[in-house]
């Protein structure tokens, strides 16, 4: 589904990720665990392509790295459901609009079609009764649960999370956390990046360690909540074994 | 084209409305800059028209002319070159009496000097120096005509300064559709910037940059639109005025009010995309 194969990225002089090498599953959960700075956001944008790697290649389903058109860019980001820190929701619409949106840019749906889908993924995440709300008529929390509902509305493939408890309160992140783990368990790829171990913990994930650009090892979960450190090292971090 | 795209212009303009009225006031100005223009220029190629029109050439008779040879003549000369008139020897005379004002000048004179004349009010297709220089030779060359006068070097005059009227009329005009396109561009331009961050939003969603841009050019399209017709009642309106009080003056004949419609339309959608595009690279691939 997501392979990244020996890639690296250079942004003026530094380098930000360093022979990187690994591969995501559909339907597996994955977090990527380091501090600010460490390389995690570069890694969703070479993802959504919003930049090109330095060397190697990326590829998310059928989209290899390299020169996409602008059109091929914008269909490769409507398989996918993006979650940011900040939520980045149109301050001038409201849930229900901002929710509706992937929906029409994917274009498939008519009017009647596009109604019962948000409001199941406002119900989803709790939201449904706050449709006519305004963004910033929300608590963080809230704002963040609109943001999840507006990633999952279009079924995407892969649901990519940026620091997504960032932003929030211990309660409200533990919602958060809670309510991706079930949209996970549905049968959705998970890829959240975070500076939080307790994040890594709360989900089912396999864990990858970044510093400084380069992977530093992988674990489920469960190792990463034991406090497990696997030794630094760039080797591929594969998936884990069938039965491991 | 999708429903969706014409509400989303409709929110957008009712949801910035303070930007979107300046931005209709700033095109409605620039607009009406260009159709003032545009009717002083009208107006003045009616006048050098009109002037064109009192073209004529006069054709002196020989004394000896009968009236059948006269009449012969006439026919051709309507037939090749125009409508023609009869100006007889007396009516010649009784002009210049009239010119002189005081008869007692041409007592002196015993016998009617000026010769019978036909007055030849050109085709249009005549009215150009060259053709009226042919034409006053090959009259000149018919057995019933003493001489052909016609005011050639006016003529030329004529014609040059109508030349450098239409020359000017495009160069000016284009110096003003030029800067026109600019405030409707840069207008434009900072409608979108800004919305700046919902364009980056719509982008990381996977919106293409057609479905992000035809809200915004419609929206464009809508307040140039209105800015077009706001300057042609502008326009109307000095009409009217200078009219009334100062000078003789029409209005933009049809056709040419619907083309700076039109035109103010299309300028409208290239700078808007122009705009869109520049911003869309901007916020990133």
């Amino acid at each position: 589904m997501i392979t990244f194969d020996q890639v690296s990225k250079r942004f003026a002089g530094r380098l930000v990720l360093e022979d990187v090498s690994w591969h995501m599953d559909e339907g597996e959960c994955v977090v990527f665990l380091g501090d600010t700075g460490a390389g995690k956001t570069t890694l969703l944008r070479l993802i959504t392509h919003e930049m090109r790697p330095t060397s190697g290649a990326v590829t998310v389903g059928t989209f290899r790295s390299g020169r996409l058109k602008r059109s091929q860019r914008a269909l490769l980001r409507r398989t996918l459901g993006i979650i940011y820190e900040d939520f980045r929701l149109l301050a001038d619409r409201s849930v229900f609009e901002n929710v509706a949106l992937p929906v029409r840019i994917a274009g498939r749906f008519a009017d009647d079609e596009v109604i019962p889908r948000v409001l199941f993924a406002l119900e989803e995440v709790g939201m449904h009764q706050k449709q006519e709300a305004f963004p910033a008529e929300l608590s963080a929390g809230e704002r963040q649960r609109v943001a999840i509902a507006r990633a999952i509305v279009h079924r995407p493939a892969a649901i990519l999370a940026d620091e997504p408890t960032g932003a929030l309160e211990p309660k409200s992140a533990d919602e958060v956390l809670t309510l991706l783990r079930r949209i996970h368990d549905e049968g959705a790829a998970l890829l959240l990046v975070t500076t939080r171990r307790e994040v890594a913990e709360a989900l089912p994930a396999r864990v990858i360690e970044i510093r400084d650009g380069r992977l530093a090892g992988a674990a489920t979960g469960a190792t990463a909540a034991a406090g497990a450190d696997p030794a630094p090292s760039t080797a591929d971090a594969a998936p884990p074994a069938p039965g491991a | 084209m999708h429903a969706f795209y014409f509400r989303e212009a409709s929110r957008s303009f009712r949801q910035h409305r303070g930007l979107g009225t300046t931005a209709i006031f700033v095109l409605t100005a620039a607009l009406a800059l260009i159709g003032g223009f545009m009717m002083l220029s009208y107006n003045a190629q009616i006048a050098v028209t009109n002037l064109g029109d009192r073209r004529e050439m006069i054709v002196y008779l020989r004394d000896e002319v009968t009236p059948a040879e006269r009449q012969a003549l006439i026919t051709r000369l309507s037939e090749l070159y125009g409508a023609v008139t009869y100006v007889s020897k007396e009516e010649a005379w009784e002009a210049l009496r009239r010119q002189v004002g005081d008869p007692s000048l041409l007592d002196g004179v015993d016998e009617n000097p000026l010769p019978a004349s036909l007055r030849i009010r050109l085709k249009p297709a005549l009215l150009t120096p060259e053709a009226m220089d042919a034409a006053s030779r090959q009259v000149s060359g018919f057995p019933e005509v003493e001489d052909v006068r016609y005011g050639a070097e006016w003529v030329r005059r004529l014609h040059h300064f109508g030349n450098g009227l239409r020359l000017g009329t495009i160069a000016v005009g284009l110096i003003v559709a030029i800067a026109v396109g600019f405030v409707v561009y840069n207008t434009i331009h900072l409608t979108v910037l800004a919305r700046r961050h919902q364009v980056e939003i719509m982008s990381r969603l996977g919106a293409t940059d057609g479905f992000i841009a035809w809200p915004f050019v419609i929206e464009a399209v809508f307040e140039v639109g209105l800015a077009a017709l706001l300057a042609l009642a502008a326009v109307f309106g000095l009409q009217r005025l200078l009219d009334a009080q100062l000078i003789r003056m029409v209005f933009l004949p049809p056709v040419w009010a619907l083309g700076f419609f039109v035109v103010a339309i299309a300028l409208a959608w290239f700078a808007a995309w122009l705009a869109l595009s520049r911003v869309l690279r901007s916020v990133g691939p």
